[in-house]
């Protein structure tokens, strides 16, 4: 508390945020069964599940934390709860079939149409789009920068990482990359850009001074491995990337790539979040229909905790 | 940073902008042989447009050239040939000496005997009689009271994000995407994905490429490769009669993986 407390004092442009006590609570979206799976994280008991909408897919929080959001894929729209009282809100638009999202420092939303072949961007406050953003076939992955300058967006059939200045909304970098990218993150100075590529099953560093991939890695050593989705440890020093139907987390040095470590979880695993100490991470097992506790000083897994049908991703208020 | 900023006021609104206002845009002509209608041609044009879509961004762009296969001595340059003809023309047409560097694309015979050929430049996309045989024999041992039927495609298909690519092609043509358009939009997205990569034109390294580099994202499951007789690697689909996808070939606890399916002959 007290950390927060004092980047939140030190951050001057939250000037009227008021952080509030975290829930400590996961939420995890069910692809299949149309809800959210609530977790006290502090029990380990599942303690609501919340009917959200068709299709629920990425998940996320505002940057205040107290508001939940998930792309409802198939009712085309973004549903928000209240993390505290878990009260479903009123929907946000969100353009056709919005699949991945990250959450700005500013509280736009960024997220991939994927059947449309573009980004959008959303005006929480308004509710509305204030970009439509072309890219490559079927867009996925979507992260912005620490910064808020940059934001991120691979097209899985066109194998691209775009780059978009959030400034004015336009692409200024389109970078090759392997078969079928995925997954983004950057790590705490937004210098350098993670992405995986699931079908050539490699990871990729991308220096976001030259927009060039610098370093990239295959995971062919685990079997069946399908990069998805990355977290970048706290200090920077780690990656975890979830391997979908490789069923682990592949645990990597953040600047050489090497393999450090492989966490079996659950069954076709895709999202995963890191507490905000680093010390716990959570996946979500499509397969199993799990989420699994991992503690990553021990690099274990604690325990999987049943969720709904297919869960997709994860997001933690802590 | 000044080419960034050229580079950002040229995808200011990316689909408005005809690419060839950028500076380095690369032209490839595609030449195909076959008719301008039907399955192939259309997944040929969805490739293609594909294809373009990316070019937008990264400077490529591509047409298709029609030819007929008796004009073979006048084309000036080539890079790969698609063909939609019968199987006797295909073969000729690899066999061609003018040809014998050039990728050869099979987009429509289920010949078995194409694959025993092992003309080095012949590759297949479209699956053969003999991959969808013992994908039944497959399916039929386990399951002996069920009738299936065998495909390489399916408009229902939605695992490895077929759903997404079925939804394009129907999109985009008003039509269910069947093998054939399957075959015709995977040789061309595997083609002009290479070029996207290598930046090369010159059809004897295509061909090596295509053989030896490529695993290509077919929306079908792992990275795909070429057998040495050029048959693409592939899973089937098994349809029962209410043409309901029922399996995908390989079934589980087969052995020899996707090479359980069709003719694997060795071409030394």
């Amino acid at each position: 508390m007290k950390l927060r407390h004092l980047l939140a004092s030190s951050m001057i442009m939250l000037s009227t945020a008021v952080w509030a006590d975290p829930t400590y609570r996961l939420f995890a979206s069910n692809e299949r069964d149309n809800t959210v799976s609530v977790i006290d994280t502090r029990t380990g008991e599942v303690e609501a599940t919340i009917d959200i909408g068709q299709r629920p897919r990425g998940i996320g929080l505002s940057p205040d934390q107290s508001t939940l959001y998930v792309a409802i894929s198939d009712d085309n729209a973004i549903a928000t709860v209240d993390v505290k009282t878990l009260e479903v809100g009123p929907r946000l638009v969100s353009g056709d079939d919005p699949e991945a999202f990250d959450v700005a420092p500013n509280g736009n939303i960024y997220l991939s149409n994927e059947d449309d072949a573009t980004a959008s961007v959303i005006d929480v406050v308004n509710n509305e789009i204030i970009a439509i953003i072309p890219v490559g076939i079927e867009p996925e992955g979507v992260a912005v920068s620490p910064d808020g300058s940059i934001a991120a967006v691979t097209s899985e059939s066109s194998n691209m990482v775009h780059i978009i200045e959030t400034e004015g909304h336009t692409v200024i970098a389109n970078i090759l990359v392997g078969a079928r990218p995925r997954g983004l993150a950057f790590n705490s100075d937004g210098s350098l850009l993670y992405s995986t590529s699931e079908i050539s099953n490699e990871v990729q560093i991308i220096d976001t001074s030259s927009y060039s991939i610098i370093k990239r890695v295959s995971l062919d050593s685990i079997e069946n491995s399908r990069p998805m989705e990355i977290a970048v440890s706290p200090d920077d020093n780690i990656i975890y990337v979830t391997t979908g139907r490789g069923n682990s987390v592949a645990v990597m040095d953040a600047n050489t790539l090497d393999l450090l470590d492989n966490i079996p979880v659950g069954n076709r695993v895709w999202g995963l979040t890191l507490s905000r100490d680093g010390s716990t991470l959570y996946t979500a097992n499509g397969v199993s229909g799990t989420v699994s506790v991992v503690d990553t000083q021990a690099r274990k897994e604690l325990k999987q905790i049943e969720v709904g049908a297919f869960p997709w991703g994860v997001t933690l208020d802590d | 940073m000044k080419l960034k900023k050229l580079l950002a006021s040229a995808f200011c609104g990316a689909l408005l902008i005809p690419a060839a206002t950028m500076a380095d845009v690369l032209e490839v002509t595609l030449h195909y042989a076959g008719p301008e209608s039907g399955s192939a041609w259309k997944g040929v044009q969805q490739g293609v447009d594909e294809a373009n879509l990316q070019g937008q961004f990264l400077g490529q762009n591509y047409q298709i050239q029609v030819v007929n296969p008796d004009d073979i001595d006048s084309i000036e340059d080539i890079t790969v040939l698609l063909m939609a003809t019968d199987e006797e023309t295909m073969l000729n047409i690899a066999q061609h000496e003018r040809l014998s560097n050039v990728a050869v694309f099979n987009l429509t015979s289920g010949s078995d005997a194409l694959r025993e050929a092992c003309q080095p430049n012949l590759l297949s996309t479209i699956v053969s009689d003999s991959m969808k045989q013992d994908a039944l024999a497959q399916w039929q041992e386990r399951n002996p009271d069920t009738p299936v039927s065998a495909q390489a495609w399916h408009e229902d298909f939605e695992k490895f994000a077929a759903r997404q690519l079925n939804n394009r092609f129907s999109r985009a043509h008003g039509v269910p995407m069947d093998d054939e358009a399957w075959a015709g939009w995977a040789a061309s997205k595997m083609v002009t994905d290479s070029i996207a990569r290598t930046q090369n034109l010159d059809s004897s390294d295509m061909l090596t490429y295509l053989k030896t580099e490529i695993a290509f994202d077919g929306q079908k499951g792992d990275g795909m490769t070429f057998r040495e007789n050029g048959q693409l690697r592939q899973i089937i689909l098994l349809i029962d009669e209410a043409n309901e996808i029922v399996a995908e070939a390989p079934l589980r606890g087969v052995s020899g993986g996707l090479d359980s399916l069709g003719q694997n002959n060795s071409c030394q």
